[in-house]
């Protein structure tokens, strides 16, 4: 144990070296998880499929995937054209003339007095990093309390953290725009960050993910060779939550990224918006015509607005545990 | 069990919780647990503030009203009263439930049609569509309405055109009969992924031998589907139909951002959400929105403790 305990200090105080080798041990986790799957497989052809059917099913999913994809080839497409071009050509096929950079340009620009697009960008980036990085924080303690200590009312807390699950975001955003009334948290920041970092089902997910996979035993013996419960948790806790840890930012960077009713209700300066709010207001105005030229920066902006979250779980799949979602029952 | 944590919630009865000797071995050569509820802490000060006080807030303030002339006053349950008897506020629980009537069995059955035949590996590129289905989620709701209403715009979206080509020309997919099949759609669009994703790794927590047994004793993968794997995974199944129908009672950002293209499309109590968001901030009434909004927590609530609840029953939860 104690070995263990040693061997898991130095990984983590090695850095970069640690950190290669601890990428390459989740590789061949991911591996050998990869191939328990194909041996959980049965073969195909002990069913005794037609090859038809197997073109059928294949079809089915062919034509899902491209009612999946459609919108966002549109979306694409239409952020190369002029507003003209996006109601008079086919809206699956690029026009002449080629404006996607004159549309990106617009972006930068205030458009008849709503406000600047890469200003929400700004905001929204700014939004989602310290709401999920808070979020992602205090799931981590408040999971990794609940699930290696047992304290008076930790049962209590944590039924009463679980009950706040059921509390729809819907019925919370209004209340939480009155308080701000009260107390001049509308239009600030925190009245937007502070919220995103609640996150009842990050902390359920920790808790049971820290309950499978940081051993009671290892903290037990950190804790013999005399080190803090700070140290425990940063040096050995820690590098063992790393997958859950991802999983929990994640879900709550595309919550916040996403959010519209609570920005929507909470701030009244467009200077404060998210891009969803931003946007809103942008299709107010060019869907009502009676602002002109609104459509390509809408459609841009829509497309520049959905590239970093997808660019985000692209990279951060490897970590990603889409089992792990299974716990969430706020959808 | 390949790595620490693997399908830990596919197996929630046995992995969900630490059992209570590893608990106590812990605690024994250590210091007390008590110092656990310095970690708790920050997490419960950050719900209280900005969750408990609110909703206390929400509910005193549902209890008084204010008026242009003689200013804030204790009104009791009037509010409620007032919210109860509209006929537009239930007009929009009306419409929601015939909207979660709908869309949650279709998406819950398509997620699962294709869970079924990715897991069993009886169509091809199973690994790639389970990406590409699953990338809406990633997709603000905001972007997604927005995409949807130019394809369906009256008469210029692409999709009103191929509609007139196939024979029925002059659609408006905003018109008041079709408007809600219309945000059905989009919401299928959106979410159909994420339960397909869910119900996937809850079918490969199947031990093998299971199908393997099946399928010797000769059925066909229809019945392997049908007989074996749903019923095994029921329990995903429940709880997919909850989270979609409270996701489904919240309804609010499709409607309001179709409304920006076709504002006489969508009412101002279209849905609950709405009622709540109009009365309170569009119209000003704060008390009455709050009462709204309390009624709606409620219902919500209620429906989520019955998932609680039957999770609970069925070992799922601590």
């Amino acid at each position: 144990m104690t070995t263990a305990l040693r061997g898991t200090g130095a990984s983590a105080k090695t850095g970069a070296g640690g950190w290669a080798a601890r990428r390459r041990a989740a590789a061949a986790r991911r591996r050998e998880r990869r191939a328990a799957e194909v041996a959980n497989a049965v073969p195909v052809r002990l069913y005794g499929l037609r090859r038809g059917t197997v073109t059928l099913l294949t079809l089915c999913a062919v034509l899902f995937a491209l009612f999946i994809l459609a919108p966002l080839a549109w979306l694409v497409v239409n952020a190369t054209k002029t507003q003209a071009n996006v109601y008079s050509t086919f809206g699956f096929w690029f026009a002449r003339p080629f404006v996607l950079f004159r549309n990106l340009g617009l972006l930068t620009q205030s458009m008849s007095g709503s406000g600047v697009y890469l200003q929400w960008m700004g905001n929204t980036a700014l939004y989602a990093a310290l709401g999920a990085g808070g979020a992602t924080v205090l799931c981590a303690l408040a999971g990794y309390g609940f699930a290696r200590y047992r304290f008076r009312g930790s049962n209590a807390l944590f039924y009463l953290t679980l009950s706040t699950l059921l509390v729809p975001i819907t019925a919370v955003a209004l209340p939480l725009y009155l308080v701000y009334a009260k107390v001049g948290l509308i239009n600030s920041i925190w009245g937007m960050v502070l919220p995103s970092m609640v996150s009842p089902v990050g902390v359920y997910l920790m808790r049971t993910f820290i309950a499978a996979s940081v051993p009671p035993e290892l903290v037990a013996a950190a804790r013999i060779d005399g080190a803090g419960e700070v140290t425990v948790f940063l040096r050995i806790a820690v590098p063992l939550m790393v997958p859950g840890l991802v999983t929990v930012f994640l879900l709550n960077v595309v919550a916040v990224w996403n959010n519209y009713f609570l920005p929507l209700i909470i701030f009244t300066r467009s200077g404060s918006y998210p891009l969803t709010v931003g946007l809103a207001l942008l299709a107010q105005g060019a869907g009502t015509g009676s602002k002109g030229g609104l459509v390509p920066v809408l459609i841009a902006g829509g497309l520049v607005t959905v590239i970093p979250v997808v660019l985000l779980f692209v990279l951060l799949q490897r970590y990603f545990r889409a089992d792990l979602l299974r716990g969430s029952t706020t959808g | 069990m390949t790595s620490a944590g693997v399908g830990v919630l596919g197996a929630p009865a046995r992995s969900d919780q630490a059992p209570p000797g590893r608990l106590r071995a812990a605690g024994r050569g250590g210091p007390p647990g008590a110092r656990g509820l310095w970690f708790v802490l920050p997490f419960l000060a950050v719900l209280t503030l900005f969750m408990f006080v609110p909703l206390g807030y929400a509910i005193y303030t549902s209890l008084f009203t204010t008026k242009l002339i003689g200013g804030t006053s204790f009104s009791a349950l009037a509010n409620y009263d007032q919210v109860l008897t509209s006929p537009d506020f239930w007009d929009g629980v009306r419409r929601v439930l015939l909207f979660a009537v709908i869309q949650v069995p279709v998406t819950i059955g398509l997620a699962a049609f294709f869970a079924a035949i990715f897991d069993l590996g009886v169509a091809k590129f199973g690994r790639f569509f389970r990406v590409v289905f699953f990338v809406p989620f990633a997709i603000p709701a905001v972007v997604g309405a927005l995409m949807w209403s130019f394809l369906l715009l009256p008469q210029l979206g692409p999709y009103t055109r191929l509609a007139g080509t196939l024979g029925f020309p002059g659609t408006n997919y905003f018109s008041s009969s079709l408007i809600l099949p219309t945000i059905i759609v989009i919401v299928i669009w959106e979410w159909t992924g994420y339960n397909m994703t869910i119900l996937y790794t809850a079918l490969k927590s199947i031990p093998r031998d299971v199908v393997e047994a099946a399928v010797i004793d000769g059925a066909t993968f229809s019945r392997v589907i049908l007989r074996v794997k749903l019923p095994m995974i029921k329990p995903a199944v429940v709880m997919l139909v909850f989270i979609n129908l409270v996701g489904a009672l919240q309804l609010f950002t499709e409607p309001s951002i179709l409304s920006a293209f076709q504002p006489q499309a969508v009412s101002y109590s279209f849905t609950p959400a709405l009622y709540v968001y109009n009365t309170a901030v569009g119209s000003g009434e704060y008390n009455l929105g709050a009462a709204a909004a309390v009624v709606l927590g409620l219902v919500i609530g209620a429906i989520s403790a019955g998932s609680l609840a039957w999770r609970r029953r069925k070992g799922d939860l601590a």
